[in-house]
């Protein structure tokens, strides 16, 4: 062990001491040159006109062939003496660029290869991901029999001349659990990998794709994922932080998925579905993609500043999440790298900015307009009976009003008056009044006075003033009716308050005006600009300038960027990095995709295939590429250790909500309902107390099923985000997250091997294990496969037989021991195992759930 | 023949690979809790710091609210014969101001209640609320001038602790785990405590991104230290399971996840082996961390009797100091309730009082151990309060919140102990020498603990973002 430890190390090391780049034979701009000059140079000298230093830009070719100011050409083609670029590059005094100042300086790699682009042309090219995708030629595949789709012939491509060839294919069993954790985020089951590896079919892997393509709990795993992305939760973020309910969003895109929404159709309907014509409430509701954003309470504040604010996260995740751009860097100037200025900052804001959202203060509600209430089928037949009802009421009150003279005057003329006295002095117990307020009392003095006023002399006001009256208080029909009417309207009221209200998107009337907000901020605002596209990704030009216009804009399949950006988070969720690892960015400071061609190959099938996410996975999961080990070899470790040239499979820890969602079904505690408002499992007492204003907030886990749903329906409270979810890299969700970081810490352990979830998980799967007869052997085998969906070899059955023969040994010494291990979490134990067995039985199974293997995606 | 497009992939490959996930790799994580990546990478330099740092640790004292620099530090004897008279609009300057107080009619000037003496050698103003404080002014270094634009506690709170007033920025702590990585075996880089205030009863919230990683790999995320229940969340076995049936499930767990290796190669899984070890370690050094019985009684006579109960500023200023010992590398605490709106005369001596005897005592601890001329101490609210009285003229008077002054000290490794930087007018209400920007602030910060803070990046959505955003001068001022 220590060998192979050290060896790595080695490896590691090893591959960054040779890291050195090398010049490439021929210089390729995009690939060799851009990198260079908008890292080093163009933060000075690039598209941003207010940090421009000697008038001198290298973004644009023209400008940097002409002389400068100071008289000298920058670039001169051709010539490296002549281009004052490369003398500057190689002073050493203060003449040298980048400027010390900048500590930024260039390798003598780099230099070598602006030197080298100028002696062959100095030739400029526009950045890849600015271009729309060309379908590119399907490649002749050289190691003929290995793929299965094209996926696998670019990749071969690529792999040429390398010395990498592709790894073998993994197990069945191995790819049956990697392709079911990461289509629906839960693992296989026993009778899932049995019906698999008996099924001889030619088609036994695609059978299984399709079916866990239809399977609710995909379109659960495609949201989970993208709640991060649309920085989904359950409450607003900032100080006060209070509850929220945007889970009907949640559950629109779980929908969305389950019906194969096309990918267009789902970016239409989250930006813009309010805007189409006759637009259902699922329309409606999809829009609150850009409500998700952080909303603040907080007394005193400055209500346009955080309106502000509220625009420029929509622009932000909407930019980040479907064109893999940082248009947010063009907030306060023009940006630095990408071309986009400040002012088509604002032209693309100004989409987001005509919405009629008010901020909301402390003491005056939760959530900002606008809003949209959305009722239950049972609640919305319940509020149509009440309401039916209660108009039927009020019709039936109007009529007995225009009939009630005669009876009025007949009880009028039975009066004594002692009784007209009684009315005023003490209420009158004819009359019912409730004299304790005063408004009564003054009431029941005005009849008086009505009363003992002659008829004839009575103004109209009077005679309306005693006709209610009557109603109200003598009458006893009407006063049947209205009381039934005034239990109607408390329940209407009641039952209102118990239907969800969600935030929407809506356009206001006349518009607002945009202005470019110098510095970014909201109390400067600039000129004022029309909304727009920016002008470098500017495909087709659409009419009117709305939300809907600009999401059928992105939807374009002229649009460089929709289908890529698309295609490669698909493609992170396999394999565990993008084709372009910067998922987040596609612009010129983002990584250069790994496999060009095949990116642009997938982005044209998307559209060639009208968006459907569905086949696009399929045709993923089902390559070769997919299929290959991810067992490595330290040769092969060393020469690709990210892997991003995909000559093996990859293998990596699951994500947050996986971890323990896949220990709650391997226990079977899993509760599989779908979406509804969020829950709240297991969580250590006293931390929202220790954030919350005033310490009001008290987390108070549920009792029940509750406890055992899928962690996307775990409360998310942004201040305070669930301790075992963070612990493992899930993000506070109060900005657009597309890439989690993946890290390996002991509080991750801590969590594993302590957290009460996972100890009853392990107490109910030792359950499960035990209650199907058979001996320790057999057990082992099941929990294997129940874990890890394969069988445990002999020197593994060896460690668990001698971890389970300790904790016995250490149970029956100590049963009351036992005793209180099996308390832990709510579920009930069998009685039907004796109490030792199943305590030790625990030890072993928490110790399978505590696995790498178990979770990772192997 | 060689494929340049291969090469040049594969380059950017290993560098990333290392700049990403050397936590899976190095010795120093497997040592450690914390990602030592990346600053060796960006700085090109084979030390984790800039230049020799002055700091090697750093504890902040954070108070939550925006504690009054009128009360407690910022001496203006000519207040109280302006008390009840309007602030001049010469003064005022038609800045913006909350909007609290915005729709006030009046403003008046409020003196306050308590008095101020002179401490240590410079016979620096102080006021009477802090006697202990006083004792030590010799050490602290006094800056009596800074600002932040936030004018709110949401944004300033975020921003003196991220750098930025709207959310997603990596907090201090953050940086400095990613910079300076784990010193500690067995405890993290950066550890969090709060307590909460006697004087207020209106505590705003915290929120966890103040001690978050933002878009660091949140391994440098502030791990809180609580005072009841788990110290460290989920330390403890469950019931039923003692330390040496849970050796043996490790041993057992161990063995299963070398054959693994073994069997896949993946180098992860030797950072998995080492960080279940780590998780065993943990489990005795954090309660070792925590139990306070092995602590003189002198020591609690000097923390205060508060330091016995769990929980307080005192507890866990002791608690900070045992930390730091063990090589945890930022500290920071935070205490609530300054946000005093109202009711300042009788709640300010309370909050006072929470935290005087205790910082100073850490002070003289960490002195006498030798600690404090390589410890960083900082104490430091999100911003002031105003010269003027919120609901206008009252006995029981409160203060708005104030952004364009307020007093903070700084205290130990690199800094010029017993000074007073900066100055503000008459009323304590506008700068009028050495002002201190926020930015201004952490680069001082980061400078004392050995980093250049125009270098201390990392690269996210193509920027290379840094705690100081595009801004920030080391205040040379007050470094030794």
């Amino acid at each position: 062990m220590l060998q192979y430890l050290f060896f790595m190390l080695f490896a590691i090391c090893h591959a960054a001491v040779c890291a050195v780049a090398s010049v490439p034979a021929k210089i390729d701009f995009n690939r060799d040159v851009r990198p260079i000059l908008s890292n080093h140079c163009w933060s000075c000298h690039g598209p941003d006109q207010d940090a421009r230093e000697a008038g001198l830009r290298l973004d644009l070719r023209d400008a940097a062939l002409a002389k400068t100011e100071s008289g000298v050409r920058p670039i001169v083609p051709g010539d490296v003496t002549l281009s004052a670029l490369v003398a500057r590059i190689e002073a050493h005094d203060d003449q040298q660029m980048p400027p010390e100042s900048f500590q930024k300086r260039l390798s003598a790699v780099q230099r070598e290869i602006l030197k080298r682009w100028i002696v062959e042309g100095a030739p400029y090219a526009i950045h890849w991901a600015f271009v729309v995708p060309q379908r590119p030629p399907r490649p002749v595949a050289g190691q003929t029999g290995w793929a299965r789709n094209e996926i696998d012939e670019f990749v071969l491509r690529q792999l040429e001349g390398t010395g990498l060839t592709p790894a073998d294919e993994a197990s069945r069993e191995t790819w049956l659990r990697r392709v079911t954790l990461d289509l629906t985020g839960l693992p296989p089951t026993p009778a899932d990998r049995q019906a698999f590896l008996s099924n001889s079919s030619p088609n036994a892997y695609e059978d299984v794709v399709d079916h866990l393509l239809e399977s609710p709990r995909h379109a659960e795993r495609l949201a989970m994922h993208w709640l991060d992305a649309a920085r989904y939760a359950d409450t607003n973020g900032y100080n006060n932080d209070e509850l929220r309910t945007l889970w009907p969003w949640r559950d629109w895109v779980i929908n969305a998925f389950a019906r194969n929404l096309p990918y267009d159709q789902f970016l239409i309907e989250q930006l813009a579905g309010d805007l189409l014509p006759d637009a259902t409430i699922g329309q409606k509701v999809a829009t609150g993609f850009n409500r998700n954003h952080v909303l603040t309470t907080e007394g005193g504040i400055i209500e346009e500043e955080y309106r502000v604010e509220y625009v420029a996260d929509r622009v932000h995740t909407t930019a980040t999440v479907f064109m893999g751009l940082s248009l947010q860097c063009a907030r306060c100037h023009d940006h630095k790298y990408d071309p986009f200025s400040q002012r088509e900052y604002y032209q693309f804001a100004a989409f987001f900015n005509n919405i009629p959202d008010k901020v909301v203060g402390y003491s005056k509600g939760k959530m900002a307009e606008p809003l949209l209430k959305l009722p239950s089928p049972a609640q919305q037949e319940e509020q149509d009976r009440l309401e039916s009802r209660r108009d039927e009421l009020s019709a039936l009150l109007e009529t007995r009003s225009v009939q009630i003279g005669a009876e009025l005057l007949k009880w009028e003329a039975s009066l004594t008056p002692e009784q007209i006295k009684a009315i005023s002095a003490a209420s009158g117990d004819a009359s019912a009044a409730d004299a304790t307020d005063a408004e009564a009392a003054e009431s029941t003095d005005r009849i008086r006075e009505i009363l003992s006023t002659v008829g004839a002399n009575r103004s109209a006001d009077q005679i309306e003033c005693l006709e209610a009256w009557y109603l109200e208080h003598i009458d006893a029909i009407s006063k049947e009716w209205q009381t039934e009417r005034a239990e109607i309207l408390e329940l209407l009221k009641k039952l209102d308050d118990s239907i969800p209200v969600t935030m929407v998107m809506a356009e206001m009337s006349p518009r607002r005006s945009t202005h470019i907000l110098r510095r970014g901020e909201y109390d400067q605002p600039g000129e004022e600009v029309q909304a727009g596209v920016p002008a470098a990704l500017s495909g087709p030009s659409h009419t009117s300038a709305n939300r809907l216009a600009m999401a059928r804009w992105l939807t374009d399949p002229q649009h460089p960027l929709t289908a890529r950006v698309a295609v490669n988070r698909w493609w992170t969720l396999l394999f565990g990095a993008g084709l372009v690892e910067t998922l987040e960015d596609f612009g010129v400071q983002g990584t250069p995709p790994s496999h060009p061609e095949l990116l642009d190959w997938l982005a044209t099938e998307l559209i060639r295939r009208n968006w459907n996410t569905r086949e696009m996975l399929k045709l993923m999961v089902l390559s070769a590429t997919y299929r290959q080990t991810s067992d490595v070899t330290p040769q092969k470790l060393e020469r690709d250790p990210g892997n991003r040239l995909l000559a093996r499979g990859s293998r990596y820890r699951l994500a947050a909500e996986t971890v323990r969602d896949n220990a709650l079904a391997i226990s079977g505690l899993l509760i599989d309902r779908i979406g509804g408002p969020s829950v709240k499992p297991y969580q250590p007492a006293g931390l929202w107390e220790d954030v919350s204003v005033e310490r009001r907030e008290k987390y108070t886990p549920d009792i029940g099923d509750g406890l055992y749903r899928r962690s996307m329906y775990t409360f998310w409270k942004r201040t305070c985000p669930p301790p075992a979810m963070t612990a493992f890299d899930a993000p506070d969700r109060e900005t657009c997250v597309i890439r989690r970081a993946r890290t390996n810490t002991p509080l991750q352990a801590l969590v594993l091997l302590n957290d009460p979830t996972y100890v009853e998980a392990a107490r109910k799967f030792a359950e499960r294990v035990l209650l199907q007869p058979g001996s320790d052997e057999e057990h082992f085998q099941s929990a294997f496969e129940m874990a890890l969906c394969r069988s445990p070899k002999l020197n593994e059955i060896a460690v668990l037989k001698s971890v389970l023969r300790a904790a016995k040994k250490h149970f029956s010494n100590d049963s009351a021991a036992a005793e209180k291990l099996l308390t832990t979490g709510h579920s009930p134990s069998t009685d039907r195992i004796a109490v030792t067995d199943l305590a030790a039985w625990t030890t072993v199974t928490s110790l399978i759930l505590n696995l790498d293997e178990t979770i990772s995606k192997i | 023949m060689k494929n340049p497009w291969i090469e040049y992939q594969d380059s950017l490959n290993r560098r990333r690979l290392l700049q990403r996930s050397t936590s899976a790799i190095s010795v120093a994580a497997m040592a450690g809790l914390m990602a030592r990546d990346s600053v060796a990478q960006n700085a090109a330099a084979d030390q984790l710091t800039h230049f020799a740092p002055r700091a090697r640790r750093i504890v902040y004292l954070f108070q939550s609210g925006g504690p009054s620099h009128l009360e407690l530090f910022d001496y203006k004897p000519g207040l109280g014969r302006r008390h009840g008279s309007e602030l001049p609009d010469s003064i005022r300057q038609g800045q913006r101001l909350t909007g609290m107080t915005s729709g006030q009619k009046s403003f008046p000037v409020i003196a306050p209640k308590f008095n101020f003496r002179r401490a240590g050698q410079a016979g620096t103003w102080i006021s009477e609320l802090l006697p202990h404080t006083a004792k030590v002014m010799d050490e602290i270094c006094l800056i009596r001038s800074v600002h932040t634009e936030a004018i709110n506690h949401d944004p300033a709170i975020t921003f003196i602790q991220t750098g930025s007033q709207q959310p997603g920025r990596p907090s201090l702590g953050a940086w400095l785990s990613y910079g300076l990585g784990s010193e500690a075996e067995d405890l993290p880089a950066f550890a969090v405590m709060i307590s909460h205030g006697s004087g207020s009863d209106a505590n705003q919230g915290l929120l966890e991104r103040l001690w978050g990683s933002g878009f660091l790999p949140s391994s440098h995320q502030g791990i809180k230290l609580r005072s009841s229940g788990d110290a460290v969340l989920y330390l403890s076995d469950p019931p039923g399971i003692d330390r040496d049936l849970r050796r043996t499930m490790l041993d057992g767990l161990g063995k299963l996840n070398e054959q693994q290796l073994k069997q896949s190669g993946d180098p992860e899984i030797v950072t998995r082996i080492a960080q279940y070890e780590m998780a065993f370690r943990m489990q005795a050094s954090v309660p070792d961390l925590t139990d306070l019985t092995m602590e003189s009684a002198q020591t609690f006579k000097r923390y205060g009797d508060d330091a016995r109960k769990p929980g307080t500023f005192a507890a866990n200023c002791l608690l900070a100091r045992r930390m730091l010992e063990r090589g945890v590398r930022c500290v920071q605490l935070y205490h609530r309730g300054w946000d005093q709106h109202g009711g300042i005369p009788t709640n300010i001596p309370k909050q006072a009082h929470d935290i005087d005897q205790p910082q100073a005592a850490l002070i003289t601890d960490l002195k006498q151990r030798g600690m404090l001329e390589d410890t960083l101490v900082v104490w430091a609210g999100e911003f002031g309060r105003s010269v003027y009285g919120q609901g206008g003229l009252k006995v029981d008077y409160g203060r708005d919140h104030h952004g364009r002054c307020f007093s903070i000290w700084l205290a130990g490794g690199g800094i010029r102990p017993g000074i007073v930087h900066g100055e503000t007018d008459d009323y304590g209400y506008n700068i009028v020498h050495d002002p201190v920007h926020i930015h201004d602030l952490n680069a001082t910060i980061l400078h004392t603990l050995g980093y250049d803070h125009k270098r201390l990046t990392f690269r996210f959505q193509g920027r290379d973002y840094r705690l100081t955003d595009v801004h920030g001068d080391v205040v040379s001022d007050v470094l030794s």
